[in-house]
């Protein structure tokens, strides 16, 4: 082994992992130089956060080799990782929400910092090095995001991380609040720290970082110095594939307005109101926790609303909760099908038939014939892959699982239907049965409101397409005509409306 | 501020601290009853009654903080109690005792091992725990109350130091250790962090399962050194004071502020509400209400607790 | 070597799933055995007394678990139950105690589903909680209501037949508290399996949210459940007095407990969604088997609490492995 430093902080080769049905990592190499600030971007699905969670220890790689500041890393955990001196900050923070700032950063080093007085000395200290100001008294769960953000970079700090990789830094803050964090990572890199900047903001990946990778389909595309990339070249290599052969294309079957919602608020929606025609398939596009997921929930009743009007064909409805939202014509797929939308242990047959019990009840009585065709039926027509209709939906892939609960929608055939996430964790070959499907159904006349992290979906199979910014309407998008970062800054809340 | 603002405020402190409102509530009323309630006699007497109480709470917070619960305290400290006495027959007191308090870290060994190791569901199995116990308790005794042999033993609880009753010191000394442990040693605040966030927790390099299973561990030793305590209080060891105490400890516990979500509350906080539980067996003692009355007013006490615990958990959630 | 490996492994799962089972049947072959005494006609009609109040707590009980909840409150509902039925065959005639008495169970029931989806209660936790605080208040109002006495058949004058057919008559061949059971099971089992109600309970234990968001009254299922479980226990309190015609206010100590264990047993998961009335059968004639074997070979009746206890440990601990 080398005893010269080597340049590189971090060098991965060949890594790759796997989920059931889905290949995150296809040999990923990545060489991360000593004191800069390298960025990351890709859309959602590209890999980046498989590759942080393998990085940190979260999850274990299937192959390839990790090299981070000389040491071969093999099976590691996410506190040894920190130890190490790589320090992770990620989108969903990791702190505990009923324990105070000091004793978050120093999680499970009490001893270490001789009890309470210590700890809260040193977090008080680390917190003046980067120029918050936050109490360390202070119970996390009473913090907004950015001091939140500033106790995640106290606590890496308090490892002497050498590395250190931020995700989606930026996506909660102020412009205030970002020009703090420029000056902490400017501090940072200043002191010799490396950091890997995860962003989708191109702005800030051309402000920050001195080199770029861009990923894409679990591949690392591309990695150059900053000054050698154009934003175009880079929002082309992030989703610039082929699309034409992705996606069937986009129905033309707009009609009337089907759908008119008006004003809905809830206390991360304000509001929020919007049409929906026929025949349309419209996107909600958005950061994660930019309230897409909380507009369709309250419109299926699954929630409870401060105030809204919804609309159907010029009728009012009132919906309290998801019975009179299906009953309105609403189907719904949720986003996390494991914990929301399948029952695990229950075979397809039961999954399948879950919203349709009426169709096949008589005098109260279920008839098991009648919903044995029901399962089948939908088994057939949206090609699901199972042993048998008995068998447990647990053992299915994420595409049929996936299949299932669209089927268990189709049997109602709803006017509007709401999907949210619908391709997540599926494979690619799944997921076009799925935009083919899509598309059929808006071309019947059925009109579907999607919700999908992956841009480049949203933008294919959307006929309009909505951009939601801190649980508002930022802005109302043809994404056959509007260029792709016009949409994603509206989405940042950057810039204004336009049709 | 506005005005629902206020409200709201008001409303989310009277919350936090509804065991200290029950208890000025009580204190209150009891200022207009023509009891004694006020005397000193029977001040020290209810501290004196609600001491077991007390340390039966300390031992159940460690398990409830870290997001668990320990609903066999009542078992084990009836047999705790029961085999003390039974030992005191052919060993001397403080080895007897050590056994018995022996026999709790045991059981409380047994119930981390389901429960953190097994992963088993808390509630219903050291539910089951608290029966097998009970049971076990009902067989050393034939069901008669067994009386001790030994008269020093029952000067344990029922002596005093210059005027304070051993109970009380004994039950101050547990706060203490209790406290220190949970505020001021990485394993208490360890505990903190795995019932406020398991999976953080987990990441921070704490060891979870360890850590847990200790707490299981405390609350045994506390459930059957409160088991000693009371046999020599009443110098017989009897299978009936078992029944519903984990049901009083443990909501009781809630009351004072340390939640079943876990990671909120503390030792403190838990004293705080098993004295509203002891106040209110004594006012109802002094208010000669009848005993059936009684077991109603704590029974419908109890749920009204937990279901304002879970209206809390509720209100949390659905925010809108 | 492989296939050795799998059917060890099929082999080991299997035992698993039926490790009570065979327990408690080698119980049963010991017992026969040491204590021939176990096959006389008079156990055996022992066995059939014991098996009636049980079971029909235990029918209850197993709905409230399929519904992802449990259930605590039995015990209380017995207790009260039992002591106004008994005392209101006097002044107000049989057949209206007897209906009076199943209302009340329905009562107790509807009380507990309120408490619950009032406070929000979504977890068998706080589920067990709530009903455990309700079995102390149900219990105590008993206790009020009865002055703390016991109610014997020959304190009453007023004909209560229908309640000694209950306890001791015959139809044929059959006792009418066995044909009572028959019919209850045929119904409940119809419900539970083959109406829409019965599977939105299911689909309610199963993933509450899921059900929810999939159109499913999961309210409305919550309150079947505990009304099923109040109404069970009201039958079991009337068939249990009527069988040793005294009413006690704490005649239904230890049937939470026996019913939990009767359901864990029959192999219902305590994790809610799958299970089934007959399983659940099977498990009330395995605990009650359990007792009466422990009795002849002169277990005293605490030991016999501890086991329970230790094999309601067990079963969950199995139940908990098996779901894993």
């Amino acid at each position: 082994m080398d005893t010269v430093q080597s340049e590189y902080i971090l060098s991965i080769k060949d890594v790759s992992k796997s989920f059931p049905g889905v290949k995150a990592l296809d040999r990923v190499s990545l060489d991360v130089k000593r004191g800069i600030v390298h960025g990351i971007v890709g859309e959602n699905g590209a890999g980046k956060s498989t590759l942080m969670k393998i990085l940190s220890g979260v999850y274990q790689k299937d192959s390839g080799t990790i090299i981070f500041d000389g040491q071969i890393i093999e099976h590691t955990t996410p506190h040894e990782s920190m130890k190490r001196g790589l320090a992770i900050i990620y989108q969903e923070l990791n702190l505990v929400n009923t324990m105070s700032v000091g004793e978050n950063i120093f999680l499970g080093r009490f001893r270490e910092m001789k009890g309470m007085r210590g700890t809260h000395a040193k977090a008080k200290e680390l917190l003046d090095n980067i120029g918050s100001k936050v109490s360390t008294t202070k119970l996390v769960s009473d913090l907004s995001v950015s001091e939140k953000q500033m106790v995640e970079i106290a606590k890496a700090l308090s490892f002497k991380s050498k590395l250190i990789i931020m995700d989606e830094p930026s996506s909660s803050l102020t412009n205030e609040e970002m020009v703090e964090l420029a000056k902490i990572i400017r501090q940072l890199k200043a002191q010799g720290i490396s950091i890997i900047y995860i962003s989708h903001k191109l702005d800030e990946i051309f402000e920050f970082c001195d080199i770029v990778s861009v990923m894409r389909d679990g591949h690392v595309i591309d990695t150059k110095p900053k000054p050698e990339f154009t934003r175009n070249e880079l929002i082309m290599k992030m989703i610039g594939r082929t699309i034409e052969k992705e996606y069937p294309g986009r129905s033309r079957n707009v009609g009337d307005i089907l759908l008119d919602v008006r004003s809905i608020n809830t206390r991360k929606l304000h509001n929020v109101s919007f049409t929906l025609r026929k025949g349309e398939i419209l996107g909600l596009v958005g950061l994660v926790g930019a309230g897409r997921t909380e507009i369709v929930r309250a419109l299926f009743g699954a929630d409870k609303v401060k105030s809204h009007q919804v609309f159907i064909d010029g009728n009012q409805v009132h919906i309290r909760n998801p019975k009179d939202a299906i009953d309105a014509g609403f189907g719904f797929i949720p986003e996390d099908r494991k914990i929301q939308g399948l029952v695990l242990p229950f075979s397809v047959e039961s999954n399948i038939s879950m919203a349709s019990i009426p169709k096949f009840t008589k005098l109260g009585f279920i008839q098991k014939s009648l919903e044995k065709n029901i399962a089948a039926q939908q088994i057939k027509s949206l090609s699901i892959k199972t042993p048998s209709t008995r068998t447990a939906v647990n053992n299915l892939s994420g595409g049929n699982q996936q299949k299932c609960i669209v089927g268990r929608w189709l049997e109602i055939s709803p006017k509007i239907f709401i999907m949210d996430e619908p391709t997540r964790g599926i494979d690619v070959g799944a997921k076009y049965e799925i935009y083919t499907l899509m598309k059929e159904i808006a071309e019947k006349g059925g009109a579907i409101i999607l919700i999908s992290s992956e841009l480049p979906e949203v933008l294919n199979m959307s006929n309009r397409v909505l951009t939601i910014f801190e649980g508002r309407i930022t802005g109302e998008f043809n994404p056959e005509t509007t260029p792709a970062d016009r949409i994603m800054s509206a989405a940042l809340g950057i810039v204004g409306r336009e049709s | 501020m506005s005005k629902s603002g206020i409200l709201t405020s008001i409303y989310k402190a009277l919350t936090k601290q509804k065991a200290f409102i029950a208890l000025i509530i009580m204190m209150i009323g009891m200022l207009f009853s023509k009891t004694n309630f006020y005397s000193a006699y029977n001040l020290l007497d209810m501290l004196n009654s609600t001491s077991i109480l007390l340390i039966l709470a300390f031992g159940v917070t460690f398990t409830i903080i870290s997001g668990g619960c320990d609903l066999s305290i009542g078992g084990n400290l009836v047999v705790a109690g029961i085999l003390a006495i039974k030992l005191l027959d052919v060993m001397p007191i403080w080895l007897a005792i050590l056994i018995a308090v022996l026999f709790g870290a045991v059981v409380g060994f047994i119930n981390g091992f389901l429960v953190v190791q097994q992963k088993t569901e808390p509630f219903i199995i050291t539910l089951g725990m608290g029966l097998l116990l009970t049971g076990v308790a009902q067989q050393l005794t034939d069901a008669h109350p067994l009386p001790a042999k030994n008269p020093n033993f029952m000067m344990i609880s029922n002596g005093d130091f210059h005027g304070i009753p051993n109970l009380v010191i004994i039950m101050l000394v547990c706060f203490g250790i209790s406290y220190w442990i949970m505020r001021y040693t990485q394993f208490g605040r360890n505990l903190y962090a795995i019932g406020g966030d398991y999976e953080v927790a987990r990441y921070s390099g704490i060891n979870v399962i360890r850590t847990k299973w200790i707490g299981f561990v405390l609350s045994g030793v506390a459930a059957a050194l409160a088991g000693v305590l009371l046999s020599s209080k009443l110098n017989t060891g009897s299978p009936v004071y078992g029944e519903t105490t984990a049901l009083v400890v443990n909501c009781g516990v809630v009351v004072g502020g340390t939640s079943f979500a876990g990671g909120i509350g503390g030792i403190p906080q838990s004293g705080l509400g098993l004295l509203v539980f002891g106040m209110l067996d004594n006012v109802m003692n002094m208010l000669e209400i009848t005993s059936y009355y009684q077991v109603l007013l704590k029974g419908a006490a109890i749920v009204a607790i937990i279901w304002m615990d879970c209206f809390a958990n509720k209100r949390k959630r659905e925010a809108v | 070597m492989e296939e050795k490996k799998s059917v060890l492994k099929a082999g080991a799962s299997l035992l698993r799933d039926y490790l009570v089972l065979v327990m408690i049947a080698f119980l049963v072959l010991i017992t026969a055995i040491i204590e021939p005494k176990f096959l006389s006609g008079s156990n055996l009609v022992n066995i059939m007394r014991q098996f009636g109040p049980l079971v029909m707590v235990s029918l209850g009980m197993t709905f409230v678990i399929i519904g992802g909840f449990i259930d605590l409150s039995v015990a209380g509902t017995i207790n009260l139950v039992a002591v106004v039925t008994i005392s209101l065959i006097q002044p107000m005639g049989q057949l209206p105690a007897l209906l009076i008495g199943l209302a009340l169970g329905i009562v107790c029931g509807a009380l507990n589903s309120i408490l619950i989806l009032s406070s929000g209660a979504l977890t068998q936790a706080e589920a067990l909680f709530l009903t455990f605080g309700m079995s102390t208040v149900y219990s105590a109002i008993a206790l009020l209501y009865s002055h703390g006495s016991t109610m014997h058949f020959w304190d009453i004058s007023a004909s209560k037949s229908i309640f000694e057919s209950i306890g001791s008559g015959n139809i044929g061949f059959f006792s009418v508290s066995f044909v009572i059971f028959l019919v209850l099971l045929a119904i409940l089992w119809v419900f539970q399996s083959k109406t829409a109600e019965g599977r939105a309970i299911c689909l309610t234990g199963g993933n509450k949210t899921a059900a929810r968001l999939s159109g499913i009254q999961v309210s409305r299922s919550i309150i079947e459940i505990y009304v099923i479980g109040g109404f069970m226990a009201a039958v079991g309190a009337i068939v249990l007095f009527s069988r040793i015609t005294t009413a006690a206010p704490v005649i239904g100590a230890g049937y939470e407990t026996s019913a939990i264990l009767a359901v864990v047993v029959g192999g219902t998961t305590l994790k809610g969604g799958k299970g089934s009335v007959l399983r659940t059968v099977m498990g009330v004639l395995l605990v009650v088997l359990m007792s009466n074997c422990l009795d002849l070979l002169g277990v005293s009746s605490y030991m016999q609490y501890a086991v329970k206890g230790a094999i309601l440990m067990f079963a969950i601990w199995l139940d908990n492995r098996k779901q894993a």
